[in-house]
């Protein structure tokens, strides 16, 4: 079970489609390809065609156009009229309800990949050792006997796990797992789940709407907005480097500042942007601007310095409105001219409700962005 | 006195505002209900005098009960009948409702359209459909003859064929039921095992069939109750036949003269001492059925199996159903609707059809009472045990003081196989000082009664669905228990109750065993002149009336379907 995986674990999707009658949800247009052992999120809000791209790879949805393959074996592929029937490609897959049967112990539930095996027959031993070993990766070793119906979320998410891994797949597809667990449970899962796909290597596609669950867990993002992957990356350059107005507010939170470019400025180089006050920042482009584009600049709560700052950094006067306490960090409310910035600071940094406070960014953590890339 | 004032105020607190009304409900409710079975027990346990009044206590009636070998052999065959019908069924049903429900199998609209019809449709006239087709003059004896078979090949005045009648008959109410249990299903506990490597006959019989198994198990039991009770196949066929059951016998003790109630009474009070038991069962099997109901992710439309090349065969399953349960029938009532003799379908006889029995159905004034009997008791009932079922359901539901009693009230009349009900009426209102017995209204209320459980279901889950904190926040806003029913329970409770009404309608407007004992000379209802019309041979004047019948409850059957489908669509989400 615990093997490396095969070499040929690369998942490649390419030119996937899938639009639903009534045009609700779907992708039109997905691609990406993952080196093995690789934890792949696809982020992005409700209706975004995250999951529907995890259910057609899993061959739940047939795509309307496109092609799924894992290493040399190819899945589905629209223009050679070719599908393998969801059974036989040998997937694991962990469902937002866990779809652990009510009528069956733990221990039957995990073991039903292995009694309905149509390649090989299990012995009775041979069922007892994987499952038990699939139980103790999970942590649930005690617990085999105990009916399905009897189990806690957090458990049965374990249990979902334990089957999903049994007979050493490929490809592991996770479809928002947390999304019904309490806060603290979530935490301890976020954990075990990055642990086990470590321990594993096992390639993964893991489905949420949580910006802090997919940054902590990734190795690398797609985040998707109607229907299309719109960046995809590692989660130090979604977050930071986000490429356009919608990737920079889904992740994390930001300000929008609206301004233009009052010259061309190549795609990567820091160049100018005017404020609508007529006040010029130094700013980052992540891309080729022409003067006079309309560009939103987004700043960071936590990128903004109300203390002394290096030479070159930008300089925003504004006034402090409103005050919070949140133990770890103060979060303010400031205005500047006719926009509202929002600030964290540390715990210790205090502002006096209107008060002038100068803010400080660097141009690095200044994005020019556009609202398409 | 002034020392009771207090007590009764602390008890009145601790009942809650809402005890009032849960007394009035309770009251009403015991009213319509207890005495039915009262009555049945005096009259079992009684020698009644000249007059008929109920005179000295004997047990004399449950002694010859006993002794009588004819109860052995009704017994075995109502069991027998019950049983296996109830298998046929629920074969049917359950298959063609996975089919429909998880399935990419063609045809599926057949099947609705055949539960939507049978809803609307009286029993009496797909029997005697089946009668015909099944008979000396049907197509299958005729055929048989041709192909040079002597005598019949089947004969419908048999067991087997009663069987075969009543199963179908309840077919379409079992893939109705079925249909919403696979529906509410969390498709992903099948989708898993597909992922697993299960192909569609493993997940099928692993998954699917285990997890709707206490669904079926209950539903099963629920359906071999309704068999058990049933009236018009054992009349129809199982008299004629010279096959006795239960039911018949009761009936038959009624119809001496003079009229045997004593061993009718007994005879009632075992079937529902028999019942009751089996409802305990039922409820028993409905609350594990519960149990195992799993909560759903979220709401994805499931991707039906891809059925691949069992495709056609699925859609020819479909198919077959659809001309066994409605296409057959419809078509022998239509020829014998139109022919001017019971004569076997021949292409033949095509030029000889006739409008004569459609011309009488619409000539005679007297089918247009009929019709007018049949609508005002099915309406008046289905208002009266809606109004009254709404109330309690809501004080159940929301575990007001009483509630639980409530509840038990109006579920009793479970317990009464219509004939039975039918003689508790009968014996009641033959008592009364003003003229009941033989009017609509003895059969409106009987109506209420027998079908208040029906009513109660419908409400109890509709409040189960309602939150709670809406009704809160209108007591916060200053609204009284009255006020919050009438205002936002009622309101909001309305789908559920429509659907509630129009299927209690449905169900009275085609009742036949308790209506065919209430009713007098001017009081039938469509059933009972059915009933009428077939002991006197008019075959084809009834198959006429018939049609035209059901082909206006079909209308309001579609009403009730398409509720269904909105306010289901809003539970099940999307």
């Amino acid at each position: 079970m615990m093997k490396p995986p095969p070499p040929d674990a690369t998942l490649a999707v390419s030119g996937l489609r899938k639009i639903y009658p009534g045009g609700q949800g779907g992708v039109h247009e997905a691609g990406f390809t993952l080196t093995p052992g690789t934890f792949f999120t696809l982020l992005g809000p409700s209706g975004c065609g995250k999951t529907t791209t995890l259910r057609s790879i899993a061959g739940l949805e047939r795509p309307d156009a496109g092609r799924i393959a894992l290493g040399d074996r190819v899945f589905f592929d629209a223009a050679a009229g070719l599908e393998v029937p969801l059974d036989r490609r040998q997937i694991g897959m962990v469902f937002q309800s866990y779809a652990i049967w009510p009528h069956m112990t733990v221990f039957e539930n995990v073991a039903f990949p292995l009694r309905v095996a149509r390649d090989r027959r299990f012995s009775r031993a041979e069922i007892a050792a994987s499952v038990g070993q699939a139980l103790e990766t999970v942590g649930l070793a005690a617990f085999a006997a105990r009916p399905a119906t009897r189990l806690s979320g957090g458990q049965q998410q374990r249990v979902a796990l334990a089957r999903a891994i049994l007979r050493a797949p490929r490809l592991l597809l996770l479809d928002e797992p947390l999304s019904n667990l309490d806060a603290a449970l979530r935490e301890e899962m976020r954990t075990e789940l990055k642990r086990l796909q470590r321990q594993l290597g096992l390639t993964t596609v893991y489905v949420t709407h949580d910006q802090a669950e997919a940054l902590e867990l990734s190795d690398t993002i797609a985040v998707m907005q109607a229907g299309r992957v719109v960046q995809m990356g590692p989660p130090r350059d979604i977050y930071l480097r986000p490429r356009n107005r919608f990737v920079a507010s889904f992740v994390g939170a930001t300000n929008l500042l609206d301004a233009a470019a009052p010259e061309a400025v190549a795609a990567g180089a820091i160049g100018p942007a005017t404020l609508s006050s007529g006040q010029v920042l130094q700013a980052t482009y992540p891309e080729a601007a022409r003067p006079g584009t309309r560009i939103a600049l987004s700043i960071r709560p936590e990128a903004l310095f109300p203390g002394p700052a290096p030479d070159g950094w930008n300089r925003l006067e504004a006034t402090v409105e409103t005050a919070g306490f949140l133990g770890n960090l103060n979060r303010y409310k400031t205005r500047l001219g006719n926009t509202q910035l929002h600030l964290s600071t540390s715990p210790e940094t205090l502002l006096e409700p209107g008060c002038p406070v100068t803010l400080h960014v660097s141009p690095a953590n200044t994005l020019a962005l556009q609202e398409h890339p | 006195m002034t020392a009771l004032a207090p007590a009764v105020a602390r008890v009145a607190r601790r009942a809650g505002p809402a005890w009032p009304l849960t007394l009035a409900t309770a009251l009403l409710l015991a009213a319509l209900v207890l005495p039915p079975l009262a009555v049945l027990l005096q009259v079992s346990l009684t020698d009644p005098n000249l007059d008929g009044s109920p005179g000295a206590l004997t047990l004399r009636h449950y002694a010859q009960l006993l002794d009588d070998p004819h109860l052995l052999a009704s017994a075995a065959n109502s069991l027998v009948f019950a049983a296996c019908a109830t298998a046929l069924s629920l074969v049917l049903g359950a298959a063609l409702a996975w089919l429909v429900e998880r399935t990419d199998a063609p045809l599926k609209p057949l099947a609705t359209l055949t539960t939507i019809v049978s809803l609307g449709t009286p029993y009496i006239l797909y029997v005697t459909a089946w009668l015909y087709l099944l008979g000396r003059a049907g197509p299958f004896n005729e055929a048989w003859r041709n192909l040079g078979g002597a005598g019949n090949l089947v004969d419908p005045y048999s067991l087997p064929g009663m069987i075969l009648i009543e199963g179908f008959l309840w077919s379409p109410l079992v893939f109705l039921l079925l249909s919403a249990t696979f529906r509410a299903a969390n498709a992903e506990m099948e989708e898993a095992a597909r992922m697993a490597g299960a192909s569609i006959a493993a997940t099928l019989w692993r998954i699917s069939l285990r997890l709707a198994w206490p669904a079926i198990l209950a539903l099963a039991l629920f359906v071999f109750i309704r068999n058990l009770e049933a009236f018009d196949v054992p009349v129809l066929v199982g008299t004629p036949g010279r096959i006795s059951l239960l039911t018949t016998d009761i009936y038959l003790a009624t119809k001496e003269v003079p009229p045997r109630l004593g061993h009718a009474s007994a005879f009632s009070m075992v079937l529902v001492l028999v019942v009751a038991g089996l409802l305990v069962l039922y409820g028993r099997l409905a609350r594990r059925a519960e149990a195992f109901a799993s909560v759903t992710g979220k709401g994805f439309r499931p991707r039906p199996f891809a059925l691949g090349r069992a495709r056609p065969v699925a859609g020819l399953l479909i198919a077959v159903n659809f001309v066994l349960v409605l296409g057959l029938p419809l078509l022998a009532l239509l020829w014998v609707s139109a022919s001017p003799f019971l004569r076997p379908m021949r292409w033949a006889g095509l030029p000889s059809l006739t409008w004569k029995h459609y011309r009488a159905v619409f000539s005679v004034p007297a089918y247009v009472d009929l019709a007018l009997h049949t609508i005002l008791a099915a309406a008046a009932a289905a208002t009266a045990a809606v109004a009254i079922t709404a109330i309690a359901a809501w004080l159940a539901a929301r575990r007001h003081p009483g509630g639980p009693v409530l509840d038990q009230l109006a579920t009793l009349p479970l317990v009464f196989p219509g004939i039975v009900l039918g003689v508790a009426l009968m014996e009641l209102s033959l008592r009364l000082p003003f003229p009941l017995y033989g009017t609509v209204s003895l059969i409106a209320i009987g109506f209420t009664i027998r079908y208040m459980p029906y009513g109660m279901r419908y409400a109890y889950a509709g409040v189960l669905q309602l939150h709670r904190e809406l009704e809160e926040a209108a007591g916060l806003s200053g609204a009284g228990p009255l006020g919050t029913l009438r205002r936002v329970v009622v309101p909001l409770l309305s789908p559920a109750l429509a659907a509630a009404w129009l299927f209690i309608f449905l169900i009275a407007a085609k009742e036949l065993s308790m209506a065919v004992l209430l009713a007098g000379p001017g009081s039938q209802t469509m059933a009972v002149a059915m009933f009428d019309l077939w002991s006197n041979g008019q075959g084809g004047e009834l198959a006429a009336l018939g049609l035209v019948w059901a082909a206006l409850m079909t209308l309001v059957a579609t009403a009730f379907h398409l509720l269904g489908r909105r306010s289901g669509t809003a539970a099940y989400g999307r």
